[in-house]
């Protein structure tokens, strides 16, 4: 296998990851008792149940926040992986469908103007699909769901519905709905970090992943641009516009949870590429772990840096714009 | 070798826009073992034509394959079995290795979530060498000359399986030596009968004398003349279709043209 050692560090550096985060944190632990937790809660009747405080804190608090991390850094950077080589275009993301404004409009909407009966998440996840939907139908009107299309739909649609997100917030109607708000924008995965949104965000996802990860290689043939595909007998249009609406689907149903977090799909899928080689097989695989990976780390960083919780949104982006520099400057010889 | 049409174009014509029309009635024949070269100055329709037979373009007309199959019968799937397309070059986004890139021919027989097996991976192989680009395999495509490029383009349309390959200006961006290499390569391909046929869509009537048994001049969107280089590379017509003079020689039952050197300012 090429690349066996990279590939291997990727992989336990998920298991890894997720073990560092169930170690931080202000109760200290050591990675004895944590791994005690851990097994105790996997096989009840083998290993004696450590104290409850810790178990409370591991299980209820620092176990879901990292799994919920790790769900929305799989699905942020396999669909920006996706996407990226669907339109051709290593600068894209999922959010250049329209989603994270769309999804930041549907939040601010709810948080505004809704009761809090409401949820915000529900809100911000049907204006996601509403805006990915507004651009895909944009796309397909005038430009029969081309590349060019479907990426100035996306760009339309963000535009329009940053403006209405602005003008939300300007007629917020007290101080701490805008500050909410504000907030929400940053994104932050403790709002995920419940094990029953967990398991729908994992409804949702899971099956998206796996069709993205079993058409892995059908990714390379859409990458060569539609006359080739077509004169391979692939029909560009229909799978691009499937695998679209999948990473639309499954990412609206991360970003309603944790808020906008930018940088991962665009960054993630890039040092995957840079470490592994661009062939898609390779590339949304490790993808998926090492997008886990990173937010998962990302999120301790946010959680542990300071004493106060930094938001994790502003966290990504500053990490990610000077890693970005730097990748692009090493990457030369990758993109013409 | 008995001779099998591969391919019968009957009327076909394709019109971009309301007053560009790109091809008109078009009709000619293929047959087994054939190298023909479409003919003509830049804008004849060479390219158009082409995408026409491959159907990423839909004219009117019919295309009959294996001489009587209607070529809009077949699903995409099918017609990539039959048509190998050789684009003019490949602007590649992403940096594939070579081995992954002529994989990508393998498309046609999978479905939309296969992978390739040990199989394909095998006629990938089997092909490279072939065509002499093993050394090659390991390579990325960005790093590749025109030449190698073009051999790339090629492999990939053989382990596609392609009865007919397709060439869109093989030479285009290519010096002499390696567009001898290339075309080369494509006659021994057809006549060693690897592929039944090779349709190359060329500017160049130097070229296309020396390296096709079938050359189909077209002058905008129209066939002027169909035959052997010998009957259609004639001064008097390459004149009026090139708009310059060609002086023409045999030699060892090469036809040979060479366009001359106009004196007028």
């Amino acid at each position: 296998m090429r690349k066996l050692v990279p590939k291997l560090f990727v992989s336990f550096s998920l298991p890894l990851a997720i073990l560092i985060s169930l170690l931080l944190g202000h109760y200290r632990t050591d990675p004895k008792t944590v791994l005690e937790v851990v097994l105790s809660a996997v096989f009840p009747h083998l290993i004696h149940s450590p104290p409850e405080t810790v178990r409370v804190i591991v299980l209820l608090y620092r176990a879901p926040r990292a799994i919920a991390a790790a769900i929305t850094g799989a699905v942020l950077a396999v669909s920006g992986a996706a996407l990226q080589s669907m339109l051709r275009n290593p600068l894209v993301d999922t959010y250049i469908l329209g989603i994270a404004s769309g999804a930041g409009f549907g939040a601010a909407l709810a948080i505004a103007f809704l009761p809090p009966t409401v949820p915000v998440e529900l809100v911000a996840f049907c204006f996601s699909l509403i805006a990915f939907m507004l651009a895909f139908v944009l796309a397909w009107s005038w430009g029969r769901g081309g590349v060019i299309a479907l990426v100035l739909s996306g760009v339309i649609v963000n535009a329009f519905f940053s403006a209405a997100l602005a003008l939300v917030k300007y007629l917020a109607p007290d101080p701490h709905r805008l500050a909410s708000i504000v907030f929400w924008l940053m994104g932050d995965i403790g709002q995920a970090a419940f094990w029953y949104k967990i398991m729908r965000m994992l409804a949702i996802s899971l099956p998206c992943i796996l069709v993205i990860w079993f058409m892995r290689w059908r990714l390379n043939v859409l990458s060569l641009g539609d006359e080739e595909a077509r004169a391979l007998g692939v029909n560009p249009t229909v799978e691009r516009g499937l695998l679209t609406a999948i990473c639309a689907l499954m990412t609206s149903a991360t970003v309603a949870y944790t808020g906008i977090i930018g940088w991962v799909g665009l960054l993630v899928p890039h040092i995957v590429r840079l470490m592994l080689g661009t062939d898609n097989r390779v590339v949304v695989t490790y993808s998926i772990v090492f997008g886990a990976t990173y937010m998962v780390l990302a999120d301790d960083l946010a959680r542990c840096l300071t004493s106060e919780e930094l938001p994790i949104g502003v966290l990504t982006t500053i990490m990610g714009a000077p890693l970005y520099i730097y990748l692009l400057r090493r990457a030369s010889g990758v993109w013409r | 070798m008995e001779m099998r049409c591969v391919l019968r174009v009957e009327g076909l014509s394709y019109t971009y826009s309301r007053d560009l029309v790109a091809l008109r009635d078009v009709e000619f024949e293929v047959y087994s073992g054939e190298v023909v070269t479409v003919l003509g100055p830049n804008g004849a329709g060479k390219t158009t034509l082409l995408k026409c037979i491959l159907r990423l373009l839909e004219p009117r007309g019919v295309v009959y394959i294996n001489g009587k199959r209607r070529w809009d019968e077949l699903s995409s799937r099918e017609l990539a079995k039959y048509f190998g397309y050789v684009p003019q070059t490949h602007h590649s986004i992403f940096a594939y290795r070579v081995l992954d890139f002529i994989l990508m021919g393998r498309a046609p027989h999978h479905t939309m979530f296969s992978l390739p097996s040990r199989r394909d991976y095998e006629k990938v192989h089997e092909v490279a060498k072939l065509l002499g680009i093993e050394d090659l395999l390991e390579r990325s495509i960005t790093e590749l000359s025109g030449g190698q490029m073009q051999l790339v383009l090629i492999a990939r349309a053989l382990v596609q399986e392609a009865k007919v390959l397709l060439l869109d200006e093989p030479t285009a961006h290519l010096d002499i030596v390696n567009s001898v290499r290339v075309l080369s390569v494509v006659r021994k391909l057809v006549k060693s009968g690897r592929v039944d046929a090779a349709i190359m869509a060329m500017h160049d009537p130097v070229l296309a004398a020396s390296f096709s048994d079938k050359v189909l001049l077209m002058s905008r969107g129209r066939v002027v003349a169909c035959g052997s280089p010998r009957d259609v590379l004639r001064p008097e017509v390459l004149r009026e279709v090139y708009g310059v003079d060609f002086v023409r020689f045999e030699h060892c039952g090469f036809v040979v043209v060479v366009p001359r050197a106009s004196t007028e300012v």
